[in-house]
């Protein structure tokens, strides 16, 4: 259905301007894989839940009285309003604004108002809110609506291990997720996050302001100077993971993450309480401050970048949220400095960096609206030879090979022309 | 300051510790009193002022309005807010209800903000719109503050006069539709070198947590 619109060296323009195709995406891409829905330290207690999406469905992410995790889609399943109606909460009840049919944390149908007034062919047992298959991989919360789909870690694969070494830049500690977003839009297709996710190509170009600002304040050591020159004969590599889920790699351009930081507020004043402090100790504390150095980008809608999570919510075909969310880390011996440093520098690149990328999407946008000019080029590197398997087996290039671009179709395509029925159980 | 002089000045960050950030909490309590109607027109003219600069994007005259210690603070929360009373109590379930985290007290120490600028990172952000290839600025926002209702309420902090009032930005950046941003501010008034300087500023927007197209222009 799609191979003339995905081809090898290229993508038709359509697939970024068609609704009908968005349509579609919402349907089968987001809900046909495993999607990210939640972290849970979001929800750390019972009858905690988080209102989000899966694609353009509405959807309730819980925790029942025992801590298990559910997603609910948020359609009470009387008249199909909507049951839950705040982003986050506490709650073991979801009632129905309209008749109070009400639902506990596990979905099922709990209360219904005269209920006498249903014949004896009323089973509430069968009433309960859809239900998506939930699985959870070191606290990241996916979803999906195909029942075939493989276990969760099996299919996240490699990117489940590097997903460890995100975690463990601090054996033992534990990520959260609780402290506010940067909340974005753009007018564009979700899809050109995606791409941009693992592109190295655009940094020197694309952030050329937040580039040259560093430079010309703070000198050449500081803050994604890697970026700039003869990329492709640096340290950065590119990676498809299988699955559509691609990994841009900076960190053997980093010698000391602390030394190489873009600025916070409260940087010295911190720094000099954590050393006076912990010693030595301090160096490995104010490393973690600094992102990891790892663009780690899980199919269709997570990507893990620096310190923060980021997250696709497609609204249109043209119109995308991308929710950055906050994170620290929690643990013995993990000081409140270190939390305050990292809220500081994960304001950074929403501020200096990502404005920029997004007005480059919303032009990309306008141009691909031209039916005359009919495709995107997706080639990069396709023919230099630079590409290879990597120890572990997965196809790695130079940074600014669009590798990750092509790995992205791939998965796109079996999606959007897979059979396979999804349901809601 | 002109730009150059902008380029090599704050270019470390030492006063933004634990003891600014409890002064912050206190700016939040103090926020909420009721305010008496500003009766001084120098310092209503200074708040003027910054709209006027603002406005005419002249960023490095802005910044000489601001203290040698300063902030400007967008948050992603409605930093006031209070749990309601409920007439009956509260609604069953999460529906409609109000959650404990819209409730969570705001402490910059543990929560990310639009925009958290202490004196280095305002530089920061005045050099890079003057990189003259900040995207997000080409073409540049075109914004008309306007200001309102200004009250001066009181603080137990010497030295400082603090102001609240309304405010109403609309903003239009070529090929896009107009924009209008609105909600409170607030500014800590301070004297320096015989000049009354802006030591803090908070913008409270209306929708602070919602999601917002390109914010890359100055409340």
């Amino acid at each position: 259905m799609f191979t003339d619109l995905v081809q090898p060296d290229r993508v038709h323009r359509s697939l970024y301007t068609d609704r009908e195709v968005f349509t579609r995406e919402m349907e089968r891409v987001y809900g046909g894989t495993w999607t990210y829905l939640a972290h849970e330290s979001e929800l750390p207690g019972p009858h905690d839940f988080v209102r989000r999406r899966l694609g353009l469905r509405p959807v309730i992410v819980t925790r029942d009285a025992e801590g298990g995790l559910h997603g609910l889609l948020n359609r009470c399943t009387h008249r199909g309003a909507t049951v839950c109606r705040d982003d986050e909460g506490t709650t073991a009840r979801f009632v129905c604004g309209y008749h109070n049919w009400t639902f506990d944390s596990t979905g099922a149908l709990v209360g219904v108002p005269m209920r006498k007034g249903y014949g004896p062919s009323f089973e509430p047992g069968s009433l309960g809110l859809g239900r998506l298959r939930v699985e959870s991989y070191r606290g990241f919360v996916f979803g999906t609506l195909n029942q075939e789909m493989p276990p969760l870690e099996e299919h996240l694969g490699y990117a489940a291990r590097l997903l460890d070494q995100w975690l463990d830049r601090l054996p033992g500690s534990r990520l959260v997720v609780r402290h506010g977003t940067h909340r974005l839009r753009y007018r564009g297709n979700w899809k050109l996050t995606y791409d941009n996710s693992a592109d190295g190509y655009h940094p020197g170009f694309s952030h050329a302001s937040l580039l040259r600002m560093r430079k010309q304040r703070y000198g050449v050591g500081v803050d994604m100077q890697w970026t700039l020159g003869d990329v492709d004969n640096g340290g950065q590599t590119v990676t498809d993971l299988g699955n559509g889920h691609t990994f841009l790699d900076q960190r053997a351009e980093i010698d000391s993450y602390w030394e190489s930081s873009a600025p916070m507020p409260g940087e010295q004043a911190y720094e000099a309480v954590l050393r006076e402090r912990l010693g030595e100790e301090a160096e490995r504390m104010l490393d973690l401050a600094v992102g990891s150095g790892m663009n780690l980008n899980i199919f269709p809608n997570l990507l893990v970048i620096g310190n923060q999570i980021q997250v696709i919510e497609p609204f249109d075909v043209d119109d995308t949220h991308l929710i950055w969310y906050a994170t620290s880390l929690e643990g013995e011996g993990v000081p409140e400095e270190l939390t305050a440093l990292r809220m500081r520098l994960q304001e950074d690149f929403p501020s200096f960096g990502e404005p920029d990328d997004l007005v480059n999407f919303e032009e990309c946008q306008n141009g691909l609206s031209i039916p005359e000019m009919e495709w995107v080029v997706t080639h990069r590197h396709l023919e230099t030879g630079r590409s290879h398997l990597d120890e572990n087996g997965n196809l790695t290039g130079p940074v600014t090979d669009e590798l990750p671009i092509r790995a992205f179709w791939r998965r796109w395509t079996e999606l959007m022309t897979s059979e396979t029925k999804l349901v809601a159980r | 300051m002109n730009l150059d002089e902008i380029l090599g000045s704050a270019t470390t960050s030492s006063y933004v510790d634990d003891a600014y950030y409890a002064l912050l909490q206190t700016d939040l309590t103090e926020w909420r009193a009721r305010g008496t109607p500003l009766a001084d027109p120098d310092l209503e003219g200074l708040i003027l002022h910054e709209n006027w600069l603002l406005d005419r994007r002249a960023y490095e005259d802005w910044f000489d309005l601001y203290a040698r210690e300063c902030l400007y603070w967008v948050p992603n929360v409605d930093v006031l807010a209070e749990e309601p009373p409920t007439l009956g109590g509260k609604p069953t379930g999460g529906s409609l209800g109000y959650t404990k985290a819209a409730v969570r007290p705001h402490d910059p120490r543990t929560r990310v903000a639009i925009a958290f600028d202490d004196r280095r990172r305002l530089g920061d952000r005045i050099v890079w719109l003057r990189t003259g290839v900040a995207y997000s600025q080409l073409p540049p926002s075109a914004t008309s503050h306007v200001s309102s209702g200004f009250v001066r309420v009181p603080t137990a902090r010497p030295g400082e006069v603090k102001i609240r009032s309304q405010f109403v930005c609309h903003e239009i950046r070529a090929g896009h539709p107009v924009r209008t941003l609105a909600g409170w501010a607030g500014h800590v008034l301070v004297t320096e070198d015989g000049e009354t300087r802006i030591a803090r500023k908070i913008a409270a927007l209306l929708d602070p947590d919602r999601t917002h197209l390109n914010l890359s222009f100055l409340l």
